[in-house]
């Protein structure tokens, strides 16, 4: 049940800093207009190394967020054996 | 065709967009089996096989979230708080002057914008998912009356909240890379996901309930609209320009003819959209306005529930048509200026044969624009009406598959996707898929 809890806790600090992590990309895609059906709008992708590594960060936080909810997940249905 | 498909494999650089999209969108459909933490499983399975979810208040919602909201899954909230956030930064430009400088300003305000709209889906995602999860707390979500949760203190609640929260945001991310990396739209790419993979189970049981030959009826009717709306789509209206002969230097510039494409369809779904949120309601405040005693409710709610209680009423119909139409011609004019439009040419030397430049052309714009957006606007509201006509004639569900709105979305998409890798192949001296 501790360990649930643990596990709870590190999914609240992953989750914030996730936000930020995601927050600070810079926005793709201009809006509405280009979202359906608007004008063909190809951004020059110029990712400087900053950029690749929060998106390696992003990345492995999305992964941690997601894999620590399946852990729960599971967790919660077979209570009991914890 | 085929020949087509197999060139676009053999290009590397498209395969690896393509196959990066296809990645996304498999990890998107996999979130949404995965229930949020604090969910019970089992209460949520109960629930929906008592049936009695579809329709009313969520049926729209959990369409663009592809049947996830209804499962309280971590991607229940789906790309709709993105959504919202773009539809209210897009209408505070007609508000607020210094949204609209930065449209103006180029790329560099226009990213600007765009990270307004990033945290504005972070807040409105905190919003969605506390009403998501007291929904869930109390069984409301389901209409069943058993909590959804296998633990509603505070801490758990609290937890499925951030959750959820989480859920969109990590989507709009995942949007974001599809734009950047993949091909297509991002976010219009999850939205054709989400409704298409409702389609299978909407089908089904059209031939379950209504027998093989409705079935066939509504195919060929579908295939029929969908080759309407491609039509309409691609219709456009070429209003010519002329460019004045200009010496700059010893080169001599310009005199070349071209055309201002003005789209019969200029706006795309955002109005049906825009309309059916705001028809949302009446419904909501049904919703939380029915005495839970069983007793009579007030007067005005029985009047909402007579009229726009469901789809079917005339009344609720010819709202919708009306409001479509307001919405379009709304769209058009915040979208299009035919003021900076005419700006643009004079200050190229560019001209409209027949008409002067200056205020004249600004008429003229206007003129044309307005006739060509009352057929388009027409007929957005006439596909908007579709399932509702569906609703009345074959006794369809409101998730209906060959819904106005969710139909307009799938071809729309489909064919601005289809568009970009065409667009990617040509650069490369390849013919490209489309002929």
């Amino acid at each position: 049940m501790n360990f649930e809890l643990v596990l709870q806790i590190i999914l609240v600090i992953v989750s914030v800093s996730l936000v930020f992590a995601i927050l600070l990309h810079k926005g793709r895609g201009g809006g509405m207009s280009d979202m359906f059906g608007g004008g063909v709008t190809s951004g020059l992708s110029s990712s400087g190394v900053a950029e690749r590594n929060l998106n390696r960060l992003t990345v492995t936080l999305a992964l941690l967020w997601g894999g620590i909810i399946v852990v729960l997940g599971l967790m919660s249905r077979f209570s009991g054996d914890f | 065709m085929f020949s087509a498909i197999a060139r676009v494999i053999k290009t590397p650089d498209l395969r690896t967009k393509i196959l990066f999209t296809l990645g996304i969108i498999t990890i998107y459909r996999i979130g949404v089996f995965i229930p949020a933490p604090s969910v019970d499983y089992g209460n949520v399975q109960m629930c929906l096989a008592q049936g009695d979810t579809s329709g009313g208040l969520y049926s729209f919602v959990n369409m663009f979230s592809g049947g996830a909201l209804l499962q309280v899954s971590i991607f229940a909230l789906g790309i709709m708080p993105y959504i919202t956030a773009a539809i209210i930064t897009q209408l505070l430009r007609v508000v607020i002057p210094a949204f609209e400088r930065l449209q103006k300003e180029g790329p560099e305000g226009q990213a600007r914008l765009t990270q307004y709209t990033r945290y504005l889906t972070v807040g409105l995602a905190l919003l969605n998912a506390t009403t998501i999860a007291t929904l869930a707390r109390s069984g409301a979500l389901l209409n069943c009356n058993q909590s959804l949760l296998n633990d509603s203190g505070i801490w758990a609640t609290l937890l499925l909240v951030m959750t959820l929260a989480m859920g969109a945001i990590v989507i709009m991310w995942m949007g974001e890379q599809i734009t950047e990396r993949g091909v297509g739209n991002g976010m219009s790419l999850m939205i054709f996901v989400s409704i298409a993979a409702g389609f299978p189970a909407g089908l089904g049981a059209i031939w379950q309930t209504q027998g093989w030959r409705t079935f066939a009826l509504v195919m060929v009717i579908g295939i029929a609209v969908m080759m309407l709306i491609v039509f309409v789509e691609d219709s456009q209206r070429r209003v010519p320009v002329q460019y004045a002969r200009r010496q700059i230097g010893r080169r001599t510039v310009g005199s070349t003819t071209t055309y201002i494409p003005i789209k019969v369809n200029m706006a795309g779904v955002i109005p049906v959209i825009f309309a059916s949120s705001i028809l949302m309601l009446p419904q909501i405040l049904i919703q939380f306005n029915m005495p839970t005693d069983g007793s009579e409710p007030a007067g005005w709610v029985v009047f909402l529930q007579q009229y726009f209680g469901s789809g079917s009423h005339p009344i609720y119909m010819a709202t919708f048509f009306l409001m479509t139409i307001f919405f379009t011609y709304f769209y058009v004019t915040i979208t299009f200026n035919p003021q900076d439009v005419s700006d643009n040419m004079k200050r190229q030397g560019g001209f409209i044969p027949g008409v002067r430049a200056g205020r004249p052309t600004v008429q003229y714009l206007e003129y044309v624009i307005s006739r060509v957006t009352f057929v388009g606007a027409l007929y957005l509201g006439m596909i908007a009406m579709l399932p509702l006509i569906a609703f009345v004639l074959i006794g369809a569900d409101e998730n209906f598959p060959f819904g106005g709105t969710s139909i307009l979305i799938m071809v729309g998409v489909a064919l601005n996707t289809i568009k970009q890798i065409d667009a990617q192949m040509e650069q490369r001296h390849y013919e490209g898929l489309l002929r």
